[in-house]
């Protein structure tokens, strides 16, 4: 009964999540429940993560190690994209690694493949772990579901992906210009 | 993605599908001391958990609902099961003797109904059909109590593994998300996502089938009942709900369910037979109704099967297993469908099964670099 009124401790792990970005406004008693969705894959340098223009069914959150974000080039010179910036636009599905081009190199913290969340487009880019890396996956139904039964906690984690879409709008619209869009 | 209905499996997945669908009817018949409590926790399983979502729905944790739910479960049939306990002892001298009426008067009716044959074609008159059939069914029929004997034996037998069923399905309620991750964890890298879906898809189908289960049972027992009772058939909700239970089986169950009423009827209106004839007409009407609209709406429509396909596996799973083959094809080939779907699709995505090679040679390379 004491117990009940002590402050709840929290698990290595669960304190390592709570540093990752998606989840830094997550309580501890929330981040264990979202603990119990997530899945932790180890992938080694080279390996391919996901292919361009496969289907997305999950997000990666990066634990440990670096991750290389990589499109084919395409006849649209001069155009940029930012880091982090996986599935902003419909592609081909293209999967030959010979004439890919770096998008960004992604380090612990960060995650990808966020669009995969929120519909079923394609991958837009591949993604191959740079170094031996520990990933952490959240499955999208495993999400939607999470939508349904705690909705307070999807929330939280839909806010700081509505934020790193935003910030990534905000990099593209200024890369590009158009400032317009940032009114 | 293998959406079933979106991918076109070929003729060797499919092979494969009905073979290992076959395979596993026949490895069950020989386990169904461990597969009926499994099918049974199954069934408990989808009944409770909309009561465990409600309760996650409102804050409480999983653990937390799932035992709450199970307590609330047992309490209710210990009460139920205190509560009959008398009654059901009491009455067991009674039911004996109603089911000893209840057979004579069946068999009253086939005899009826045969000698009423036999006045309309000579044929069978000379054949000396009724007779003939009278004979047999002496022969083959002792008393009641014969025939209880082993019912009573069978039920004491089964009643160790039947309490299995609840204890797995408070298991599967508690820890049911735990076995995707566990399975998930076994699977290579490059098939990760595919396979995910894969379990997402298994736990989807299940669901679907055993939910719309329970919610066919509840539409055949309230038209069932419905009919009975505008009929004036004694005991229409639980001849309902019986027949509706037996319609589990699929054929056999509901010609048991269709003869259980019809001897009802023959025997409380033995001066107007014509009631046993409106009971079967009634029953007719209720598995058209089953077979074209119900069915469709609940169990088929889960499972997306072509309703040739669907009838034919009940064909094939009653020859290969028996009662057992009968009750087990749909629910199991519906989820070897979508295994055999979704490996059909990884083996033969010649970019995955590269990725994965590709991610061994590098497994291979780092176990032998300091070699």
């Amino acid at each position: 009964m004491v117990n009940f009124f002590r402050p709840r401790k929290t698990s290595p792990r669960l304190e390592r999540l709570h540093e990752l970005s998606l989840f830094v406004d997550l309580t501890p008693a929330e981040l264990q429940i979202v603990d119990g969705l997530l899945h932790e894959r180890d992938y080694l340098e080279g390996e391919v993560i996901f292919d361009e223009g496969e289907e997305g069914q999950a997000i990666y959150i990066i634990a440990a190690g670096e991750v290389l974000i990589s499109r084919q080039e395409r006849g649209d010179a001069g155009r940029t994209v930012q880091p982090g910036g996986t599935e902003h636009a419909a592609v081909q599905p293209r999967r030959r690694q010979g004439d890919s081009g770096r998008v960004a190199q992604l380090g612990a913290g960060t995650f990808f493949g966020e669009l995969a969340l929120l519909d079923n487009s394609p991958r837009s880019a591949q993604a191959r772990a740079a170094s031996p890396c520990k990933l952490i996956v959240l499955f999208r139904d495993d999400f939607v579901r999470l939508l349904d039964t705690h909705a307070r906690i999807a929330s939280k984690i839909s806010r700081q992906l509505a934020c790193h879409l935003g910030t990534r709008l905000r990099d593209m619209a200024l890369s590009v210009g158009a400032y317009h869009h940032l009114l | 993605m293998p959406g079933r209905g979106h991918h076109g499996s070929g003729p060797i997945v499919w092979a494969v599908i009905i073979a290992t669908t076959c395979l596993l009817l026949l490895v069950f018949q020989k386990l169904l001391w461990l597969v009926v409590p499994f099918l049974l926790a199954l069934i408990l399983y989808y009944f409770l958990y909309p009561a465990v979502r409600a309760l996650i729905y409102r804050g409480m944790s999983r653990h937390a609902a799932a035992s709450l739910v199970t307590l609330a479960f047992l309490a209710l049939l210990t009460v139920v099961g205190i509560a009959l306990t008398p009654r059901v002892a009491g009455q067991m001298e009674v039911w004996q003797d109603t089911v000893t009426r209840y057979l004579h008067g069946g068999l009253q009716l086939l005899d009826n109904s045969l000698r009423s044959l036999e006045a309309t074609w000579p044929t069978l008159a000379s054949a000396r059909l009724a007779d003939t059939v009278a004979t047999r069914l002496a022969q083959s029929a002792g008393s009641v109590a014969d025939h209880l004997e082993p019912i009573a034996i069978g039920v004491a037998a089964w009643t160790p593994s039947l309490l299995l069923a609840p204890f797995l399905a408070y298991f599967f309620l508690r820890d049911g998300h735990r076995f995707k991750r566990f399975l998930s964890a076994a699977v290579p890298n490059a098939f990760f996502e595919r396979t995910l879906f894969l379990l997402h898809e298994i736990d989807r189908t299940s669901r679907a089938y055993f939910q719309g289960l329970i919610t066919l049972t509840a539409l055949d027992t309230v038209t069932l009942a419905g009919g009975l009772w505008l009929l004036g058939i004694p005991g229409p909700l639980l001849l309902g709900l019986i027949c509706a239970v037996l319609a589990w089986v699929p054929y056999v169950g509901s010609i048991l369910g269709g003869l259980l009423v019809v001897l009802v009827a023959a025997t409380d209106f033995h001066d107007t037979p014509g009631m046993a004839y409106w009971a079967i007409a009634l029953f007719g009407v209720v598995r058209l109704l089953d077979d074209f609209v119900y069915m469709p709406l609940t169990v088929g429509k889960s499972l997306e099967l072509h309703p040739l396909v669907t009838v034919l596996m009940i064909f094939v799973g009653g020859a290969v297993a028996g009662v057992s083959g009968l009750m087990l094809v749909l629910p199991v080939l519906g989820v070897v469908m979508v295994i055999g779907e979704t490996i059909g699709v990884i083996v033969t995505d010649a970019r995955l099964m590269a990725r994965h090679r590709h991610a061994l040679a590098l497994r291979r390379k780092q176990a032998s670099s300091d070699l």
